[in-house]
C-alpha cells in the first residue's frame, strides 16, 4: 500500500525571495508534486529525491579514484586536514540553515582560517557600500503594501527571482496597491531588454559598465544642478530629465538592485552611488532599497556572521580574533595568491562558479567538500561529507532578502546516513579539537 | 567580431544546477553565447553553430543564440557556469568580487568542435 | 646612528604579517631581541629571526634608526604600521599595507608595493620608486576619514580607488597629499580635502563624489565625470599647503552629485 503525504506552506530553500506557500506531496520518501513554486525551486525539490546525481555515503579520493568510506574515516581524515593547516579557507555557507553558519564560525576560529561566503562573488561589494554609506531599506512587505514606484537597476528578477514580481514588487494587490500591477510604474534600468525589462513601464538602456555615472549624473540633477553634457552612460539627458521627475514625485519608491552593479566595472561604488541617490531622493519621497540576494540564506550567512564576529563575510581567524578585509581575505582572492593549503567548501560549487586562475589554484590543494549533489567541485574533492538539503530533509532558519528569518520545514527523510549540515560541521569541531589537544 | 562580455543569470541555469550540474541540461543551459538579433546575421551561420569566444584571459567554445532578451547590439551574454568563467577577467581590483560582467571578447564561428562538459573543464585545469 | 638590516632568508609560503618591523618597536632593543619579535605565517606565531637574518644594532633615538630590509618582499604584510619615527628603506617588493597609519618618519620602497600602502596615514612620507597596488593612501572599510596627514609618493601607477576619504583641514595645516605617475579608476574618490596629483593619466571617475580638495591630472583622464562642470582655463594652481603649479589647466568643480555647491575642484591639463 503507497504512503501518500500533503505538506502546505512549505518554504522553499532556492533564491532570496524565500516564497512560503509551497504544497509538497510525497509519496512514501520519495516527492512527486511541487505546487506554486518557481521553475527552479520545483528543480530544487525534486533533486532531493534519491538518483545517480546525488551522494549518499561519504567518499574519498584513494589513487585518483573517489571510493565510498565509513562517515568516520571520511570525518576523521578532514579534521585532521583541517587541524594540520596553516591557512585553511573555508568557502561556501550561504546555501544552508543557520545552525551550520555558527558552527562554521567556531570551526574555523579553533583552525585558525579565513572564512568566505558566497557574498563575495555575489552581493558583497553592496555590503561594502552599505558600511560606507549606510541603507535606508524595508521590508518586502511593506513595499507589496506600500510601493507605487519600483525601479529594478541592474537585476532581471524574472530569471534570477522568478516569483519576486508577483509575489511582492509587481501583480500582488497591496494594501494602498488595491489594483496591483496598474497601481505601480515599473522602471527597469539595464543595458539589455531583459524580460523584466519587456514588462517594464519604462526601459533604460545604458551602455554597459557606466551605471556609476548615470547615477551621479541623476543625483546632480535632483540637487537642481544643469549638466553639461547631452547624454550620459548613453542615455539622453532628456530622458534621465524624465526619470528624475518620476523619481522625484512617487509617493513610496523602491530600488531593487542586482549583479548588474556589483559585478560590474566600479562594483561597491556603484552600489555607494546607487545609495547616496536613494538617500538624495529621500528629500523629496519616500524611497527605500534592497539588494536581490541571490542564495536563499546568504542574507542569513552575512547576519549569523556579523552577531558573531562583527563581519558579514572575508573574516580571517589566524590571529585568534576576527579581521575582515575584502580583497584580502576573500576566497578568490586568497586563490589567485595560494595564500592557503586545504579549502573546505560546503553547499556551494567554486569549480563552476569561480574564474579560471582560481580554480587552477584551488584544485593543487587538498579539497574538502561538503555538498549533497555532484558538482565539478565536489567530483574534484578529495573527501566527501554529504549531508542532508537544508529546507527538505532537515529543519533550520533561513533570512530573506530583507532580513526577515524565516523557519524552514523538514519534508522527507534524508537517504540513508546523510547528516545535516550542523552536525557534520559539530563532529569535525570535535574531531579537530581532541587533534589539536583542546 | 568585437563583443562586449556579461554574464549572469537565466532560468534555464538556474534549473540545471539544482542536481544536474554534470549532465546535458547545464550544457544546454550554459555552454550558449546569446547574440543580438542583428549582430548575429553579421556572424553568416545557422543558430547553434559554435563559435569560439576568445579574451585576454582565456577561450572557450559555446553554442550560438539569438537572444530572447534583446535587443542589446555589441553585447554578447553568456549564462553564469564554467564556461563564462574560463574567459573572464578574475582581477578583483581590491574588493573580491571578480569582474564577472564587462571583458572585451572575439568571436569567431567554428564550424566544428565539441563543446566540453563542465566537469571536461575542469578537469583541464587540474 | 642605528642602523639595522633584515634579510629575508627564504620566501613565506603564506602571507607573513611583520607589523613589529618598526622603527618604533626596534628602539632601545639589543640584536637578541628584536630577533625574537613576533611576526605571523598563516596562523603560526613565529620570530623575527626564523625569517630574516639580522645584522647591526637599533640605537635608542627613534629618529636615527634606519632599518634596510633586502629581499622579495611580496608576500610580507605590514612593514612599517603605525610608525612615528626613523627610516625603513626596503630593497625589493613588498606586501600589502606597508606604513599603515604611520605618523612620522619616511618609508622608501625600491621596487613594488601591493594594495593599502599607506592607508589611513597620519604623518611622515612613504616614497614608492615602481607601481603601487589599489587602495594607495585609503581609508580602511567602512571609515570615513582615510589619511589625514602626510605625503605619498610613487612614481609608477597607484591601482583603483586610491586615497579615498582623504580627509585634510587647511585650519588644522593637515595636507595628505598624494603624487603619482599613473592613476587607476576611482582616483580620490569622496575626497575631503586632499590634494591628489596625477603627474600622467587617469583612467575614469577621477574625483567622484568629491566633497572639497585638490585634484590635479597633468595627463589626460579617460572620461570625466557627468556631474563636473567647467569653470574655466587656469595656467596657475595654488594647492593649500602653498605648493604651485604653472601649466595649462581646465578647472572644474564637482563633484555636484554630493552636493550643489561643491567646494571641490579638478583640474585637468589642456
Amino acid at each position: 500500500m503507497k504512503k501518500f503525504k500533503n505538506f502546505e506552506d512549505v518554504v522553499c530553500p532556492f533564491c532570496g525571495t524565500l516564497c512560503d506557500d509551497l504544497k509538497i506531496i510525497l509519496e512514501d520518501n520519495k516527492i512527486i508534486e511541487v505546487d506554486n513554486a518557481c521553475a527552479i525551486g520545483t528543480a530544487k525539490f525534486f533533486s532531493s529525491n534519491v538518483s545517480e546525481h546525488r551522494y549518499t555515503k561519504p567518499m574519498m579520493r584513494n589513487n585518483d579514484k573517489l571510493e565510498k568510506v565509513t562517515w568516520d574515516e571520511a570525518l576523521n581524515k578532514a579534521a585532521e586536514l583541517l587541524a594540520n593547516a596553516k591557512r585553511p579557507l573555508s568557502y561556501g555557507w550561504s546555501s544552508t540553515e543557520c545552525d551550520a553558519q555558527r558552527k562554521a564560525v567556531e570551526l574555523m576560529e579553533i583552525c585558525g582560517g579565513v572564512l568566505d561566503n558566497t557574498a563575495s562573488v555575489c552581493h558583497g561589494p553592496s555590503l561594502l557600500a552599505i558600511q560606507d554609506v549606510g541603507c535606508p531599506t524595508s521590508t518586502l512587505g511593506e513595499y507589496k503594501n506600500r510601493a507605487d514606484l519600483v525601479l529594478f537597476w541592474g537585476s532581471n528578477p524574472v530569471h534570477a527571482h522568478p516569483r519576486h514580481m508577483s509575489r511582492y514588487s509587481d501583480f500582488i494587490r497591496g494594501y494602498f496597491r488595491v489594483d496591483g500591477h496598474l497601481d505601480r510604474t515599473i522602471i527597469v534600468v539595464d543595458p539589455r531588454t531583459t524580460h523584466t525589462a519587456q514588462m517594464a513601464d519604462m526601459h533604460i538602456r545604458l551602455n554597459p559598465g557606466e551605471d556609476y555615472e548615470l547615477f551621479n549624473a541623476i543625483r546632480a540633477m535632483c540637487r537642481g544642478v544643469e549638466l553639461d553634457v547631452k547624454e550620459v552612460a548613453g542615455v539622453p539627458i532628456k530622458q534621465i530629465k524624465e526619470l528624475v521627475e518620476i523619481l522625484k514625485s512617487c509617493k513610496f519608491g523602491v530600488l531593487f538592485f542586482g549583479l548588474g552593479l556589483t559585478m560590474s566595472k566600479g562594483k561597491h561604488r556603484n552600489v555607494d552611488a546607487g545609495i547616496s541617490l536613494i538617500r538624495e531622493l529621500n528629500e523629496h519621497t519616500k524611497f527605500n532599497l534592497t539588494p536581490m540576494r541571490g542564495h536563499y540564506n546568504v542574507s542569513g550567512a552575512n547576519i549569523v556572521f556579523t552577531w558573531t564576529t562583527g563581519y558579514p563575510y572575508s573574516i580571517d581567524f589566524s590571529r585568534d580574533y576576527p579581521r575582515y578585509n575584502p580583497g584580502e581575505f576573500s576566497a578568490v582572492d586568497i586563490l589567485k595568491r595560494n595564500d592557503f593549503d586545504v579549502t573546505l567548501i560546503v553547499a556551494s560549487d567554486p569549480a563552476s562558479n569561480f574564474p579560471k586562475d582560481a580554480v587552477i589554484n584551488m584544485l593543487k590543494k587538498p579539497l574538502i567538500s561538503v555538498e549533497p549533489h555532484k558538482t565539478p567541485t565536489s567530483e574534484m574533492a578529495d573527501i566527501i561529507l554529504p549531508p542532508a538539503i537544508a529546507g527538505i530533509e532537515c529543519e533550520g532558519t533561513a533570512y530573506r532578502m530583507d532580513k526577515v528569518p524565516i523557519r524552514l520545514r523538514k519534508v522527507k527523510n534524508a537517504p540513508e546516513d546523510c547528516m545535516a549540515d550542523y552536525e557534520i560541521i559539530e563532529k569535525l569541531i570535535e574531531k579537530v579539537k581532541e587533534l589539536k589537544g583542546e | 567580431m568585437k563583443f562586449f562580455l556579461t554574464t549572469g543569470r537565466t532560468i534555464d541555469q538556474g534549473v540545471a544546477l539544482e542536481g544536474q550540474k554534470l549532465g546535458r541540461e547545464n550544457i544546454k543551459a550554459c555552454a550558449i553565447c546569446e547574440f543580438d538579433k542583428d549582430d548575429f546575421a553579421k556572424l553568416d551561420c545557422m543558430i547553434g553553430t559554435p563559435v569560439k569566444v576568445t579574451t585576454k584571459f582565456g577561450e572557450v567554445v559555446v553554442y550560438s543564440q539569438i537572444s530572447e532578451q534583446g535587443p542589446h547590439p555589441g553585447i554578447i551574454f553568456i549564462p553564469m557556469g564554467p564556461w563564462a568563467n574560463a574567459v573572464i577577467n578574475s582581477e578583483t581590483y581590491g574588493t573580491g568580487m571578480p569582474s564577472y560582467k564587462g571583458t572585451e571578447a572575439e568571436v569567431e564561428v567554428v564550424k566544428s568542435g565539441r563543446i566540453l562538459t563542465a566537469l571536461e573543464i575542469i578537469k583541464s585545469y587540474k | 646612528m642605528g642602523k639595522i638590516e633584515l634579510t629575508l632568508k627564504k620566501e613565506p609560503t603564506f602571507s607573513l604579517e611583520a607589523e613589529s618591523i618598526t622603527p618604533d618597536n626596534f628602539k632601545g632593543k639589543t640584536q637578541k631581541d628584536i630577533a625574537n619579535l613576533i611576526i605571523f605565517h598563516g596562523n603560526e606565531k613565529l620570530s623575527l629571526k626564523d625569517y630574516f637574518d639580522i645584522k647591526g644594532t637599533a640605537g635608542n633615538n627613534l629618529d636615527d634608526i634606519e632599518i634596510v630590509i633586502n629581499g622579495n618582499l611580496s608576500k610580507v604584510k605590514r612593514i612599517g604600521e603605525k610608525m612615528s619615527g626613523g627610516a625603513i628603506t626596503i630593497n625589493g617588493d613588498v606586501g600589502m599595507h606597508v606604513g599603515n597609519t604611520m605618523n612620522g618618519g619616511k618609508i622608501v620602497v625600491n621596487g613594488n608595493a601591493a594594495d593599502w600602502a599607506g592607508a589611513m596615514m597620519e604623518g611622515g612620507e612613504l616614497e614608492i620608486t615602481g607601481n603601487a597596488g589599489n587602495y594607495v593612501g585609503a581609508a580602511y572599510r567602512g571609515n570615513w576619514e582615510g589619511m589625514t596627514n602626510g605625503v605619498i609618493k610613487v612614481k609608477g601607477s597607484v591601482g583603483y580607488e586610491s586615497m579615498i576619504w582623504a580627509r585634510g583641514s587647511t585650519p588644522k595645516k593637515r595636507f595628505p597629499k598624494l603624487i603619482c605617475g599613473s592613476a587607476g579608476q576611482f582616483f580620490g574618490l569622496h575626497n575631503h580635502g586632499g590634494i591628489i596629483i596625477c603627474e600622467g593619466n587617469a583612467e575614469a571617475r577621477v574625483a567622484a563624489d568629491q566633497a572639497r580638495g585638490f585634484v590635479v591630472v597633468k595627463g589626460k583622464i579617460g572620461r570625466i565625470m557627468p556631474s563636473f562642470k567647467k569653470i574655466g582655463e587656469v595656467s596657475e594652481i595654488e594647492l593649500p599647503d602653498g605648493e604651485k603649479i604653472s601649466g595649462k589647466f581646465i578647472e572644474y568643480s564637482g563633484d555636484h552629485a554630493t552636493s550643489a555647491k561643491t567646494k571641490g575642484r579638478l583640474y585637468v591639463a589642456r
